[in-house]
């Protein structure tokens, strides 16, 4: 009785150590880390700019070379989001602003979404970032520097983000997300 | 006929200035790869110092599946920081080529991870 009961712990504390061995995170989780944006019906202006699939990043991390299954998720006077699914499990977000002429893009491992954001962070001439992100369903607002704004087709846009860290949450949870620098 | 003349002369002249502006255009742009498939601690910094030039691209790419933080930036021969960007995974920074600058890139996770490439243009 003795030995099955220390035979039932030890297995315990096996489990246990190689969930935290493969990362079983203690951050929180909102959502599975579907976007449901990218499944809504396209539009002509879902469309990259052919600009962005010139780019050598697309060939690299877009599922397929024509930027297929993008869609727009926001736009912000000159500035434009857009979701696009990537290569083996990755998800992207891509950034045009056509006034600056800049473009930009991340793309990351879907889970990344479980716990936080897709992100990009610019650092502008007078120090502070502008900060963009891609989350998952559930996630409803981004907040630094306690002003918050709101998630609109799993998208949002912080600007003038003084320091080096964000936050993402919906109406019972929130994350922690550290830009660094 | 001397009209004739001077009006293929100028149809001559106006392609060969058309081509030679295409060709000085072509040869003006490059790019280069300046981390190539290494294990990058995060205060590694990869870069692309061997001339400043007026990029216009920097890109970071871990490969498929990534998802740690990453820096592009470029900083010129002055020593000032442009075109800083911050990303969660692979990373790309598109912007006119308002600078001469030196390019670079950086893992900014906590731990060592491979970087396939970091690639500039100009």
């Amino acid at each position: 009785m003795q030995l099955g009961a220390a035979a039932l712990a030890a297995a315990a504390t096996a489990g246990l150590l190689t969930q935290i061995g493969r990362g079983g995170s203690d951050k929180v989780q909102i959502g599975n880390g579907s976007v449901s944006a990218l499944a809504q019906a396209a539009r002509p202006a879902d469309s990259l700019p052919q600009s962005v699939l010139d780019y050598p990043f697309a060939e690299r991390n877009f599922a397929s070379a024509n930027g297929g299954g993008s869609r727009l998720l926001q736009v912000q006077g000159s500035l434009r989001l857009y979701g696009v699914p990537g290569r083996e499990g990755m998800l992207c977000l891509v950034e045009v602003d056509t006034a600056a002429e800049t473009a930009g893009g991340a793309c990351a491992d879907r889970s990344v979404l479980r716990t936080g954001s897709i992100y990009m962070a610019d650092r502008r001439e007078d120090g502070s970032r502008l900060v963009v992100g891609l989350v998952g369903d559930g996630h409803t607002y981004g907040e630094a520097n306690g002003r918050r704004a709101t998630v609109e087709n799993n998208s949002f846009v912080l600007n003038h983000v003084d320091g080096g860290d964000f936050t993402v949450g919906s109406a019972t949870a929130s994350q922690h997300v550290d830009i660094g620098g | 006929m001397r009209l004739r003349f001077q009006r293929r002369r100028a149809v001559a002249v106006a392609v060969t200035a058309a081509l030679a502006l295409t060709l000085a255009s072509a040869a003006g742009a490059g790019s280069y790869i300046y981390w190539w498939q290494r294990n990058m601690t995060p205060s590694d910094r990869g870069t692309d110092s061997l001339t400043a030039r007026n990029h216009i691209y920097n890109e970071l790419y871990f490969g498929p599946n990534a998802g740690w933080k990453s820096e592009v930036w470029e900083v010129t021969p002055a020593g000032y920081r442009h075109f800083d960007k911050w990303c969660a995974g692979n990373c790309f920074n598109a912007h006119p080529g308002y600078y001469y600058t030196y390019a670079y890139c950086a893992n900014r996770d906590g731990s060592t991870h491979f970087v396939y490439e970091c690639k500039d243009q100009w």
